[in-house]
This record gives structure tokens, sequence and C-alpha cells, in this order.
């Protein structure tokens, strides 16, 4: 049996799963504003990529089945330096690069330069998180009821983030000894966190509900681990917990501890 | 063209000088082919050890697990988990592709390619193998010591694979390895590129060159200049966790907080993007010659190829940034090296066309090597058209680590090298041993090689679209990775398949080797470049006159050509029209 039980394992997963195949490669929910950006860039370029491999395919198989050499046995003799030669594999070269690349190039870079990398201003009144991962977990400070951090009214908390919707939220990301990376990927986002520089992400979420975090840079042996949970709220839950948190916050926070002053000041 | 006189070299006598210490280009590139074989084995049986893990958490590796893990029963442990994922990645790289495809075809082809009898330098060329050998000694005994072999990925970035992440001596060790095997590979690259400039035979221009040795031509000097840079980080790396040094230190714990981890990303990665064409632009050039060859039509544009080849060379210097999106850059260098990346398709768009145009109206036989050059074709199309959602940096923070990254690297990496060494290894044998691999045989290969691996890299993209991040011991801790299982299982599955194809490879290659009595022609497959104007296996002196090239490597099906053959040698005159 024993080399079996596996395959058996697998075809009763297979059997449980009610979910076509379709359904299963989708990728997580998104929960974000603008999720759908990537998301969008990722169908536009599929597109593209099935239409020109189809090309190729014709091309490969096509010209493999027409002129096999019992149906044609003698090659044509051309080196392919004739002047309607070379303009083809020239517009072929200059449509991938001018239909394709640079209509992806000129999309992405908007959605980076116009939404990605427009951090949000003291204005728009974000919530801010610093985010501080180590081997392997992630903890979370919120300002607190004084709106400074590092201060002993913070709200720290460990592998567990609560952000509210429709609220913009911004998070500082450092750490304290490997490389990592913050991965919402109900977001479709990550960044990493590296020790001694200071990286940020910002995102909006839209869903009320319970998410997984990760971590997405190997980072040791137990980096498969470093989960952390998300759960956003609607504003008005956000602001209870927030409430309660921050009253807990005063009483449990031990100001002789250093070790829970690892925050910094924000830097807009 | 040659420089000066080349020396008929005198046949070595002893078993020592003939098959161990030998100066014969041709010995050694053998060499190279063991010892790429051998580790591509131990590579791929890591490589299944992986994936049962991934699709069987917990379950004990069949056969050989209880002997290899016996604390755990035979289950893979998380710490040897990521120990074999590195491994795996170094070893299929360094150790497995590079001697196969440089090693061993760049030593085997290029002097017979360009009519010359031997490398400009032929201590150096035993040197590069006998330190590829000691830097393999050094890296398997890594794996008997101690807390065990590096684990931190093959790109080992700091500070995990400094001192706070990686405490044994796993770690040094592997920098090591790969700083000797950058000296071998380096001392190959300078020996290929002097070979190539100056022993061409008289009359052989550069484009009168195959295409298979401006493949490795270019390779080698990718090589050469780029294999010095991982040296030197791999060089600050050890004086980081010998010397106590901090020059990828920052912010950590008890640091003070001089140095910094991403400048390492940047040194390798200015390594790292060229290695990947280090390792494609044989297979490329291989695979051009053996489509025209099977053709029968002489490659189409061949001009254009070689061009193209020669600008994805200088453009693969100057988009290393892709690899670092989320290390947030400033905007301008993102979108810079997203701009420069985006510019790689237009030369592989061109030769593509190239590859098809040569398809195009020829009078196309499909013996083995064809079959796996034409499945080259196939793999590098899917790989190179993934390449574009990470080149593009919105949908890049998205899939950056996660295995959509591993299915397209494997696709252009590993799918592509692997079936164009294979195409190498079934062409080039009866040069190289004197005797034809079995065909049939050969065709059961490739058909289960290439279902396998399009079943094992298409599933690998599916799972990391579906958001599943890179080296993880058991993805289904996490609750949006479960509904991933099946497909997890499949790729296993195919995997296997994949693996089990090898076996019909292994037997028909040692069986032939060892036991098939039956000789090859001089010229089994009708080619006229250089290699094929003399006796199979070629003689210790290639050449016994230095021949004279009056024509291209791809004559094929010249309708002025009298007599019963369709092709020319390259030491032919064309004839008039």
């Amino acid at each position: 049996m024993g080399i079996f039980s596996p395959v058996l394992a697998a075809t009763t997963a297979v059997n449980n799963s009610q979910m076509g195949l379709i359904e299963m490669m989708a990728p997580p929910e998104d929960i974000s504003v603008h999720g759908n950006l990537i998301d969008w860039l990722f169908a536009y370029t599929t597109g593209m990529n099935i239409l020109f491999f189809i090309l190729v395919c014709i091309g490969l198989f096509g010209f493999s089945w027409v002129y096999r050499a019992s149906k044609h046995p003698k090659a044509y003799y051309t080196y392919g330096n004739k002047k309607p030669h070379i303009m083809i594999a020239t517009a072929v070269g200059l449509s991938v690069f001018i239909g394709v690349d640079m209509n992806i190039t000129r999309i992405a870079n908007n959605d980076y330069v116009n939404v990605f990398t427009k951090w949000p201003k003291a204005e728009d009144n974000p919530v801010r998180v610093e985010v501080l991962a180590q081997q392997w977990a992630w903890h979370f400070r919120y300002a607190g009821s004084d709106g400074v951090f590092n201060t002993e009214d913070d709200i720290v908390q460990l592998n567990d983030l609560r952000l509210p919707i429709d609220r913009k939220v911004i998070l500082q990301v450092l750490s304290k000894d490997v490389i990592h990376s913050l991965y919402f990927p109900n977001a479709r986002r990550k960044v990493d966190a590296i020790p001694g520089r200071l990286t940020r992400i910002w995102w909006e979420p839209t869903k009320a509900g319970n998410w997984d975090i990760a971590c997405a840079e190997m980072c040791g042996t137990y980096h498969y681990r470093m989960k952390a949970h998300l759960t956003t709220y609607s504003q008005e839950d956000f602001g209870d917990w927030l409430a309660e948190a921050s009253d807990k916050a005063l009483q449990v926070n031990d100001i002789e501890n250093p070790e829970l002053f690892w925050g910094w000041q924000w830097q807009w | 063209m040659a420089f000066f006189e080349q020396h008929i070299h005198e046949e070595p006598k002893t078993f020592l000088s003939k098959y161990i210490f030998s100066y014969d280009h041709k010995v050694i590139g053998k060499q190279f082919l063991w010892y790429g074989i051998f580790f591509l084995g131990v590579g791929g049986i890591m490589a299944l050890m992986i994936r049962w893990t991934l699709a069987f958490p917990g379950e004990a590796f069949p056969l050989i697990g209880g002997l290899l893990f016996p604390t755990t029963n035979g289950v893979i442990p998380p710490d040897t988990y990521a120990m074999l994922f590195t491994m795996h990645g170094t070893i299929m790289i360094f150790y497995a592709i590079t001697p196969i495809l440089i090693g061993a075809f760049g030593n085997y082809l290029i002097p017979l390619q360009i009519g010359a009898r031997d490398m400009v330098f032929p201590l150096l060329n035993m040197l590069s193998f006998w330190i590829a050998f000691v830097s393999a000694a050094i890296l398997f005994i890594s794996l008997f010591i101690p807390l065990g072999a590096a684990a931190g990925g093959w790109t080992s970035y700091p500070t995990l694979s400094t001192l706070i992440g990686s405490p044994g001596a796993g770690q040094t060790l592997w920098a090591l390895a790969l700083f000797l095997l950058g000296i071998s590979s380096t001392m190959g690259a300078v020996n290929y590129i002097t070979t190539i400039i100056v022993l061409r035979a008289p009359g052989m221009g550069y484009f009168d060159m195959p295409l298979s040795v401006w493949g490795l031509g270019l390779t080698a000097i990718l090589n050469a200049i780029f294999l010095p840079v991982l040296g030197a980080g791999l060089l600050l790396l050890i004086f980081d966790r010998v010397f106590g040094t901090t020059f990828f230190l920052a912010g950590a714990a008890a640091t003070s907080g001089t140095g910094d981890p991403i400048l390492f990303q940047h040194v390798f990665w200015i390594f790292g993007h060229p290695e990947v064409y280090i390792l494609i632009l044989p297979a490329w050039g291989i695979v051009s010659d053996l489509l025209s060859f099977f053709s029968r039509k002489p490659a189409f544009g061949a001009k254009a190829t070689a061009l193209s080849m020669t600008s994805i060379t200088i453009l693969s210097t100057l988009v290393y940034g892709h690899h670092m999106y989320t290390t947030q850059m400033s905007p301008l260098l993102t979108q810079t090296f997203m701009t420069l990346t985006m510019t790689i398709s237009i030369p592989s768009a061109i030769f593509f066309t190239n590859w098809l145009g040569t398809l195009w109206k020829g009078s196309i036989k499909f013996p083995t090597p064809m079959v796996f050059s034409l499945g080259v074709v196939f793999v590098f199309g899917l790989g190179g058209l993934t390449g574009l959602y990470l080149a593009t940096v919105t949908t890049d923070l998205y899939l950056h680590d996660t295995y959509f990254v591993v299915g397209h690297f494997h696709y252009t990496m590993a799918a592509s090298v692997l079936l164009g060494g294979y195409a190498a290894i079934y062409f080039w044998m009866p040069k190289m041993f004197g005797k034809m691999l079995n065909e049939t045989l050969g065709h059961i290969h490739f058909w289960l090689t290439f279902l396998g691996l399009n079943g094992v890299f298409m599933g690998m993209m599916i799972v990391g679209y579906g958001g599943m991040h890179r080296r993880i011991y058991n993805p289904f801790v996490y609750e949006f990775l479960e509904k991933l299982i099946p497909i997890n299982t499949f790729v296993t599955w195919s995997a296997i398949v994949m693996g089990l194809a090898q076996i019909f490879f292994v037997y028909n290659f040692v069986y032939t080797i060892f036991f098939k009595k039956e000789k090859a022609e001089a010229n089994p497959w009708g080619v006229g470049t250089l290699e094929w104007t003399i006796p199979s296996p070629a003689p210790v002196y290639n050449f016994k006159e230095i021949p004279v090239v009056k024509c291209g490597p791809h004559e094929f099906g010249n309708p002025a050509l009298t007599g019963d053959r369709d092709f020319q040698y390259q030491t032919e005159e064309i004839p008039a029209t």
C-alpha cells in the first residue's frame, strides 16, 4: 500500500473539492480598490501572449506537418535574406514590441506612478501602521490616541493586523534580522522588509472579513509559518476595536520594557 | 586564419594522461559531460523530494526516504527542505547545465566546428575541469557537516546568508564552492573566446561559423565579464561570515549598521541576469543549427539570428533590476529597468521568426535531435512570453516570489536548456563516442519528458497565479492556498513522469557507450559543418590537415548541386547557379 496511499489521498482531495478547474486556478479574492488594475493587466498580457503563442504554434506544428520530408521532399533554397523576408522578421519584432510590450509598459507605468507609488498624504487621513518583521513573526504598531509613534500608548499587535475598509492604509516596513516580504495575496501586493532600510506600501481594503498575510521572501527554516492574520472591519467596527485596544494598551504596556519601543518616528 | 602553427599532438599512452589529466579538448568535454549528467541526476532527485513534500506533506519519501532521513521515518523535515531547494538550484544551474552545455559542448564543439586541432590553452582547459571538480567536492562535502549545507535559497541573500541567519559552515562552503567554480568557468571562457578569435580555419569568417559556436562564444563573453562580479560578491560574503566585516549587514541585531544587504542583491543580479542568458545562448545556437540541418535548408536569416543573439547578450547586461522591484528602488530605476527589459523582445521575436522561417518550405525530418529542438522552440516560446508579466512592475508586485516566477524561469532555463542539451547529446553522440543512440528510446524519452515538464512548469505558473509563494515547506498552512492541493499533486505526478522518463535516456546512453557494437558512420546526419568531415569518433588530432573553409555551415538543397548529396561540406565551393 505505502507508496499508493498518497495517490488515494490526492484522488479524494480532487473529489472532495467541489471546485471546477477554472475556479481552482483563480487568484485569491481581491479585497482592494486597486487590485483590479493588476488583475486587468495580467488578463490583458495573457490575451496578447495567447495570441502570439498561437502564431508560434501555427508555425511550429503547421510547418512541421505541411513540409514533412515525405510530403515535401525538396526544400526551398533560400537564406532568408531577401527583402520581403527581412521585412517580415522586422515587422514581427516591431509589432511585438510596439503592440504588446510598449502597451503593457505604458499601462504599468501609469498605474505605478499614479496609483501604487502615489503615497497618501497626512490630509488623506490614512490608517498608519508600522511593521517590524523578525524570524518568524510580524509586529504591527498603531500610533494610539496621541497619534505619535513609539510612545507608551501605542497599540502593538503580534501577527494580527486589523484594518478598516474604505480608508487608505499606509504601512512602513522594517526588518530586525533578515529580509522578509510583507505579502497581501488578497490585495495583490507585497513589499520587502529589509534590515536598515524603510520600505512602504499602501492600499485600500474594500471588504470586511478574515484574510491571510504571508512572508514571501525566503527567511529561514520556518519561512512557511511566518503567517499573520488580517481582519478587515467596517469603519464603525474598526472604531470600536481601536478604542478598546487603546484602553488596553494603556493598561498593559509596560513602559519599563525597552523591547516595546521598537517603533520609529513616522516619515511622511 | 590561424595565427600560429598547430602541431599534431602525440596520442597519450597511459590511462592517467589519456582519461584523467588529459589536455585533449574532446576528453575534457566528455569529462564535463559525465560530471554534468551525474549532477543532473542528483539535482533531479532533489527536485522530486521537493515536489513530494509539496504534494504529500508529512508522508515519507518513497524508497530512499527512510535511508536519508532516519530520524523522521523518511519524512523530509523543514530545515532539510530549505537545504534541498537551495542545493537543487545551485546544482542544476552551476553543476549540471553549465558543465553540460558550456563545459561539455563548448569544449567539444568549438575546436571541431572551427577547424582547429585543440583549444588555444590546453593546460588551462584541463585546470578548468579539475577546479570545477574540487568545487563540486566542496559542495558535496557541505551536505554532510553539522548544521548541513547552505539553506538560504540559491540566491543566498544576506542577511539570511550571513551569520545572523545561517550559523553553520555550510553557507561558507557554498560560497567557496561557487567562487572556485567561477574561477573554473572564467578560465574556460577565456579559452573559448581566444580559440574562436585565433584558431578559426583559413577562410572562415565569423558569419561562416555555425550558430552553435556563436551561442557558445557569446556565452563565453558573458561568463568572462560577469562571473568575476559574482566572485566579488561571494568574496565579500565570505569576509562577512569569516572575518567579521559588515559589507552586507545593516540595522540587524547587534551590528553597527554600516553595510547594506541590498548591495548584495545588486551585485548578485548584475551577474544573475546575464547568467540566464549564459545558460540559454548555447541552446539557442544549437537549436538554430539543428533546425536548419533537419529542414534540409539554409538557416533562415542566419546573420540576423547571430546579430539578434549578440544584441540580447548586450541587453542582458542592462536589465537586472527587474529582479528587485519589491525592494522598492527609486521609481525612476524601476521604469528604466522595465523599459529596457521589454526591448529584449525585439531580438527575441526576430530569431523566433527566423526559426519558424527555417522550417518554412523545408523538407523536414524528425529524428530525435530535431524533435528535441522543436521542443525547445515550444517551451522557450512559453518561457519568453511569460517573462512579460514579471518585467512589468505592477504584475510583478503580485507575482514576485510566487511559483509563477518558478514556473517561468524553469521554462526558460530548465526546460529549454534541458531539451537543447538533449538535442545536442543525441546529435553529436556519433562524433563523441562513435555510436548512434537508439531512435525509438530517444522518441519515448522526448515525449515523456516533454509532457512531464509542461505539466510541471505550467502547473507551477498556475499555482503561482493562485498566490502560492516560493520556498514554503507546507503551503497548506494558508487558507487561501488550500484549494491548490489538487494542482500541486498534479505537478508532482508530472515531475515523477519526467523523472522516470530519464531512465530511458540513461539506459540508452550507457548501453550505447559501453555495450553497443555497431559503429556510426563519419557523417550519419548528412551535415556539412567541419566536424562531420572527419571520422567518428573524432581522432586525437581532429584534422589531419587544417581545412580551408569556402562556404557557410548551412548549405542545403542548392539546386545547382550535382550528385546525390543535398548538402555540401564547408570545405567545398558553392557551385555557381
